[in-house]
């Protein structure tokens, strides 16, 4: 276990070596977080409820993306597909250490200091902006939350994963991450709660893993969720983590038979 | 049982072949000519532990290829590879703790973070109690002179540097089986010396098996007892470095000192010369002439040396790449 607990550690120490590297990185959060919220507040300028949601609900789920943007979407995986091209998963390959605990590892060290971030930058905003916004307090909701967004996170890391295993296969890994990372935003409900698509297309969304990234735990957090939404959705979730999680395995395994450790 | 043990191994590869201009790249698009590459072409051979042998060959003769095999980073296309009783592309962690890899072109360590925290990272990957680990680290850092470095940043090393640290990364667990590839590329003479002498040394400290390929000559004709020589995927030679030049250096190379000069046509007529700058005259001379070359130069000239030697192992290495091998 302590050999993935020096990787986080280690990965950790690496991020100060590029301080302002990260410090722009967040503010491009916050900045993007800024425009929808101002968006969204100028919807309500008057009117009190806009599809179903209040003011105070809206913005709320758009104020908390910050810290989903770094609990769920922080990520290091996309360095994969590099280190499967140039041959530094050699590096890993030749050690006694599990790939996937690894980058398990690696990844929590982008989700902790992102998150960290996070909860810094919402108390500013909270501050400066003063909006009206739900601070849940039932426990319930609260839990469940933070396990479901805990299982957002594990489902965006293996289809991240997948996307970067293409590298062996083709050195052309950018463009499907790139439409992937499109249809995150628009589809994950980043930029507003996916329950206000026309129901024909919000029940094709249902079913899809992007909505369980962003839209699920959000929808939670506000409260009021009917049982069947949760449970329903908790066995989508789960369903997509299986199923993915096969599929990993099935590629890592025919990947490395074909993996050439080029450029080494 | 061996220490490493291949047989009959083969290690094909595809590759996509276009041609230039732009109405073919365009093509490409839709399908692409493949050609198999034979990288290793059914190849053979035992080693014992604590042998240390060098494999030589030109670019793309298969060298890395089969140290990848053997390393189990990459997938045989066929045939058996064993190292210390393992399959090796199952990558069990009893087999992974035994073995190293290091590639001189690439490099293990954290590019942004002191060298010591690569170190204790591998300390927690290999398990390693912590008297073991900082003996093995002082020992090592001090036979690589670098004890003052490793709480600086890699990026900021030479080159040089960084590869000591990447061999001490790559052997704080004491490797049984060590697979060295190209272990002194890029390094100034000095530092390839001090390579040499450390991978000698770490060889008779640890009777580690040692596999290392290289373009240096240097390097196996001072590290190696025994080359493996291939071309091409295949093995052309399989033996003592002293063997080869017995069995395939066919002339032998006599030097003269001579106190007298001499007009370079009539030296000539004596035997094949291949230099001549007053008083120092090289012939390359069949090895059954050499002797009488030696008895007429003694009984004609006034001669102040004289030196009989075997050609050069990278003439001979040279010639059989070219050739093939005569015997």
């Amino acid at each position: 276990m302590s050999k993935y607990w020096i990787s986080l550690i280690n990965s950790i120490s690496e991020y100060f070596a590029y301080r302002l590297n990260f410090f722009l990185w967040r503010l491009r959060v916050v900045i993007g977080i800024l425009i929808t919220y101002f968006l969204w507040q100028a919807v309500f300028q008057n009117q009190n409820n806009v599809f179903g949601y209040s003011k105070t609900g809206m913005l709320t789920y758009i104020l908390l993306i910050t810290f989903l943007q770094g609990l769920v979407l922080s990520t290091q995986t996309h360095k994969i597909a590099f280190e499967i091209n140039s041959g530094d998963l050699s590096n890993i390959l030749i050690k006694p250490i599990n790939f996937f605990g690894f980058n398990i590892a690696r990844d929590l060290s982008d989700k902790i200091i992102n998150t960290i971030f996070s909860f810094i930058e919402l108390f500013f905003l909270y501050v400066v902006l003063k909006p009206p916004v739900i601070v849940q307090t039932n426990l319930f909701w609260l839990t469940l939350f933070i396990f479901t967004a805990f299982l957002a996170a594990f489902l965006y890391f293996e289809i991240n994963i997948l996307l970067s295993f293409i590298g062996f296969w083709s050195k052309e890994t950018w463009a499907p991450r790139f439409i992937f990372s499109i249809l995150v935003t628009f589809l994950a409900g980043t930029y507003f709660p996916l329950d206000i698509f026309p129901n024909p297309i919000y029940n094709i969304l249902q079913y899809l893993p992007f909505t369980y990234i962003i839209f699920f735990p959000l929808k939670i957090y506000l409260g009021g969720a009917q049982n069947a939404f949760i449970i329903k959705g908790l066995i989508i979730i789960l369903f997509w983590i299986l199923i993915l999680g096969y599929f990993l395995h099935y590629f890592w395994l025919k990947g490395l038979k074909i993996y050439t450790s080029e450029g080494r | 049982m061996y220490s490493v043990s291949v047989k009959n191994l083969k290690r094909y590869f595809k590759v996509y072949k276009r041609k230039s201009g732009l109405l073919p790249a365009l093509g490409s698009i839709f399908s692409r000519p493949v050609t198999e590459v034979k990288a290793v072409d059914d190849i053979s051979f035992n080693i014992e532990q604590g042998e240390l042998i060098g494999f030589i060959g030109p670019n793309g003769a298969g060298k890395t290829t089969t140290l990848k095999c053997l390393s189990g980073l990459l997938y045989p296309s066929s045939g058996r590879v064993e190292v210390l009783g393992f399959n090796p592309f199952e990558r069990k962690s009893e087999f992974l703790k035994e073995i190293s890899l290091v590639m001189g072109q690439k490099n293990q360590l954290w590019w942004d973070l002191p060298s010591i925290d690569t170190f204790r990272l591998n300390k927690e990957i290999y398990e390693l109690p912590d008297t073991e680990f900082n003996s093995h680290l002082d020992q090592l850092a001090k036979l690589l002179e670098v004890e003052d470095l490793i709480n600086t940043p890699v990026r900021q090393l030479s080159l040089g540097q960084r590869m000591k640290m990447e061999l001490i990364a790559a052997l704080i667990h004491k490797p049984k089986v060590l697979f060295l590839d190209e272990p002194t590329i890029g390094l100034d003479v000095v530092m390839q010396k001090k390579m040499r002498e450390f991978i000698v040394q770490y060889n008779r400290i640890y009777n580690s098996t040692i596999l290392l390929t290289s373009h240096y000559m240097v390097d196996v004709k001072q590290l190696c007892k025994r080359v493996i020589i291939l071309n091409k995927g295949k093995i052309i030679y399989d033996g003592n470095l002293s063997d080869l030049v017995d069995r395939f250096a066919q002339t032998k190379l006599i030097t003269v000192d001579l106190c007298k000069n001499i007009s370079e046509k009539e030296l000539n007529h004596l035997g094949q010369l291949r230099s001549y700058q007053f008083p120092k005259a090289v012939f390359n001379v069949k090895k059954e002439e050499a002797v009488t070359l030696v008895s007429k130069l003694l009984k004609k000239y006034e001669i102040e040396d004289l030196n009989i030697e075997d050609p050069e192992i990278e003439e001979i290495v040279r010639t059989i790449f070219s050739k093939g091998i005569h015997e």
